[in-house]
């Protein structure tokens, strides 16, 4: 069922929420968690998606926040959906317009799960400050995309000025498969890795993650490559014993040209090949909200990438500092 | 059916009349459970006749009753409504009322049955008792019926001059007939914690400091003062709910099992509890006092208390008090119990969260549960009347992940006729003498015991600011983290 509030208060969306799930009692059992996704206009069909599909595995309330204009009187329409075309979740889609936009926390607040964490998801470019956003102090976890960003490697260095103990990127979740499969290979390797390889389109985040966590995991260098992509294409560990040079060692190559198909080989041994899918954004999305606490295994691939220390060290809790632009005006 | 009377309703042009008590009426008499010889008789300084009260009663039930209008119903009502105009202190509109009530004996058949609702402010208590008990009204023993009074919070400012109040009311009416409103007991949640608690096998033999970790009891508004100024600024959030709703329902929840359903035994028990009650040794570092400034909430902004409207400038009453209080009984030695009340929350929700310990053993990884919180049970007293039971579940995956997971009992799902109000409960309980869910003198007083060594510490003090639109000041968080705790997000 959907009810759409045209030109309402917060007060009122709460209350309408109430009375769906009352009607719809069915649905809407077992909330394990409150998504706030803010977007904008244009892509918001592709959140929803998105979090319909994240939503069936983690039951959750979803609040999506769509800013508008802000030179406009203050405004707010709200669209309350339980078990209506985005499936069985509950979900309050909101546009704001004026003032209203620069306080959206006053509306997504009263609308958070009863003591349920919060995830807040930026999908498009996130705030400089996430972590002091109105958005993001709310949140347990904080979710952004590097690789929407006009330039993703000055993106992924912000998330790492800025980041605090909870905060994941979406680019690094996107390197799960990859990770996991490397990691079964190293459980059984007899040479030391001496020196790791990540090829890539340009300027892609995960491969910068990845080459991060590689780097940090096996304690050796790990450089970029630039490939034609699509996303990240290879990954090369060179493999050798102590004091010996690359040339004469061998390597594991775990090479993925086309995006699906993976082909894993190592020196000695017959080539396997795997699927090894670039993953849609809601599978993406599902899986960061499977775990709700610090992801310490980013922060420290992170730290590697963007040669900044001490993330994981930060306090996860900051707060944000509240300011009223129209109070500013007045006073002054 | 409650006996044929007259409810006679002093302050009747209040906001309180209008809001709760005329719709309440009305949603009786919808119901079919008022009896065929019934009056409202309004009363108030107003150049008014019975049809002039008749209007604003009219619109009053349109607008705020709780069931359907229906013109038939209102037209049987509207004859048995009334109006008498006059002031407090006029010696002759009150013998005018005496006369009128013997009078709808003989007209309407109230059989000389009265009630005599008090909706004014508590100033105005001496002149109107000292009328009633002028001309005989009071006592039923000379009329011919019974004769009950009902009184609103405040019940006085504290100790002292509530038992002042208690004496005076006790002396014009007998103590048996005097009815103190607590709106929030005749919540139908407020008692559904009764039927909870000693219906049930499944709670009690957790319903202990054994079990129980903490219990945090909130009742959290997100209007302002809302025009209250003048009584606020002289009460603030310690005197205007943590004193009455929220001890009451400390009490309800901390009891021990009465021996019976009924007025006497209830309030015996609630009695025990609350004389239990004690306070932190350290006020300072357990109680939070906080004033809301300007923000944004709910989508809109919001003026600051000390720019509301008749707040003096550099007033220092609270909008916002928490509190942690203890209560010394076998049952509850050592577990806290953490209230608070404040006006300008993010939202309007009132609620009992009976938080549990954790288990003494977890025999998984300890990576698996650190999602896993505390076992609750919340009861959830307004809006959402309801019960949700939060607990572990394993995350579905191949991983063992184990995070929390809440269970809902709604009450307008589950009921298919609505709660009533609770207004009408309790007015209703009035004509029918029915005291169950009405806390006596004493309660009152042993609630202004545990006050009033507040109010004395927090003197002079300047509360803590919080934002319109946050959950209260930094320090309350501070307050729970200093006991390793946090406060639930409602």
């Amino acid at each position: 069922m959907t009810v759409t509030l045209w030109d309402t208060t917060g007060g009122d969306v709460v209350k309408a929420l109430a009375a769906e799930r009352r009607a719809g009692a069915m649905v809407a059992t077992g909330l394990a968690l409150t998504l706030v996704v803010t977007v904008d206009e244009k892509n918001v069909a592709e959140a929803e998606r998105a979090a319909t599909v994240a939503a069936q595995a983690h039951p959750c309330r979803l609040v999506v926040v769509i800013r508008r204009q802000l030179d406009t009187a203050n405004r707010l329409d709200a669209e309350v959906q339980v078990g209506g075309r985005l499936g069985p979740i509950e979900a309050v889609v909101m546009r704001m317009y004026g003032r209203l936009t620069l306080h959206p926390e006053s509306v997504v607040l009263p609308l958070l799960a009863s003591d349920c964490p919060v995830v807040t998801w930026w999908h498009g470019a996130p705030p400089d400050e996430i972590a002091t956003d109105p958005l993001g102090v709310l949140a347990d976890r904080r979710v952004t995309d590097s690789s929407l960003a006009p330039d993703p490697i000055a993106a992924l260095r912000q998330r790492a000025a800025d980041f605090s103990p909870g905060d994941t990127d979406l680019a690094w979740t996107r390197t799960t498969p990859w990770r996991s499969l490397l990691a079964s290979a190293f459980d059984a390797l007899e040479p030391r890795p001496i020196s790791a390889t990540v090829a890539s389109e340009n300027g892609n985040p995960s491969a910068a993650l990845l080459a991060g966590w590689l780097g940090r995991r096996l304690g050796v260098e790990s450089r970029l490559e630039e490939s034609g992509g699509p996303g990240v294409t290879e990954v090369e560990v060179l493999l050798g014993d102590h004091g010996e040079d690359a040339e004469s060692g061998c390597s594991i190559r775990l090479s993925r040209p086309d995006g699906r198909l993976a082909t894993f080989s190592r020196s000695g041994q017959p080539d396997r090949q795997l699927p090894l899918l670039r993953r849609q954004l809601g599978d993406l999305l599902a899986e960061e909200l499977r775990r709700l606490d610090p992801d310490a295994v980013y922060a420290e691939s992170l730290e590697q990438a963007t040669a900044l220390e001490g993330l994981s060290s930060r306090p996860p809790r900051r707060t944000h500092r509240w300011q009223d632009p129209a109070a500013s005006q007045t006073t002054s | 059916m409650p006996d044929p009377c007259a409810l006679v309703v002093f302050g009747v042009t209040g906001d309180l009349a209008k809001k709760k008590l005329i719709p309440a009426v009305y949603d009786l008499g919808n119901r079919g459970l008022l009896p065929p010889g019934f009056v409202l008789l309004g009363f108030a300084r107003r150049d008014w006749g019975d049809g002039d009260f008749e209007q604003l009663a009219r619109k009053a039930a349109e607008q705020h009753a709780r069931t359907e209008f229906r013109e038939d119903v209102w037209r049987r009502l509207a004859d048995s409504i009334k109006f008498l105009p006059g002031s407090f202190d006029d010696d002759n509109a009150f013998d005018e009322l005496d006369r009128t009530l013997v009078e709808l004996e003989a007209s309407h058949g109230i059989a000389g049955n009265v009630a005599f609702y008090l909706s004014i402010p508590p100033a105005a208590f001496p002149v109107v008792l000292k009328q009633l008990a002028r001309t005989g009204m009071a006592d039923g023993s000379e009329r011919s019926g019974w004769r009950r009074v009902v009184v609103e919070k405040p019940f006085g400012h504290d100790l002292d001059s509530s038992v002042e109040l208690n004496r005076l009311v006790d002396s014009v009416f007998t103590s048996h007939d005097v009815f103190r409103i607590d709106h929030y007991l005749g919540k139908e949640t407020v008692q559904n914690l009764l039927a909870l608690r000693f219906a049930n096998t499944l709670f009690e033999p957790v319903w202990n400091s054994h079990y129980v970790d903490s219990v945090q009891i909130t009742m959290a508004e997100d209007v302002g003062i809302e025009g209250r100024a003048g009584f606020y600024d002289s009460a603030g959030a310690a005197r205007d709910v943590l004193q009455n709703h929220l001890l009451q329902l400390l009490a309800l929840t901390a009891m021990e099992e009465p021996v019976a359903f009924d007025a006497e035994a209830l309030r015996t028990e609630k009695h025990k509890v609350l004389g239990a009650i004690s306070l932190p040794a350290d006020l300072e570092l357990s109680t939070v006092r906080g004033q809301y400034e300007q923000g944004w909430l709910a989508g809109e902004r919001v003026k600051g208390y000390l720019d509301e409207e008749g707040v003096p400038p550099g007033s220092t009453t609270e909008t916002y008090a928490a509190v942690r209080l203890g209560v010394e009984t076998r049952r509850w030695a050592g577990v806290p119990f953490y209230l608070r009340t404040g006006k300008r929350l993010p939202r309007r929700v009132t609620e009992i969260a009976v938080i549990f310990k954790r288990a003494p053993h977890l025999p998984f990884a300890k990576t698996d549960t650190v999602e896993l919180g505390n076992n609750q049970l919340v009861v959830r007293v307004q809006p959402d009347e309801g019960v949700t039971m939060r607990f572990g579940s394993k995350a579905p995956g191949s991983a063992m992940e184990i995070r929390e997971v809440s269970m809902d009992f709604l009450y307008g799902s589950a009921f298919t006729e609505s709660s009533p109000e609770a207004y009408e409960r309790l007015l209703l309980d009035v004509l029918l003498g029915d005291k169950t869910l009405f806390p006596d003198h004493e309660e009152v007083e042993a609630s202004w015991q545990v006050i009033d060594p507040l109010e004395e510490f927090w003197q002079g003090r300047i509360p803590q600011r919080y934002r319109a639109g946050e959950w209260g000041p930094r320090a309350a968080e501070d307050m729970l983290a200093r006991d390793g705790r946090t406060w639930r997000r409602p």
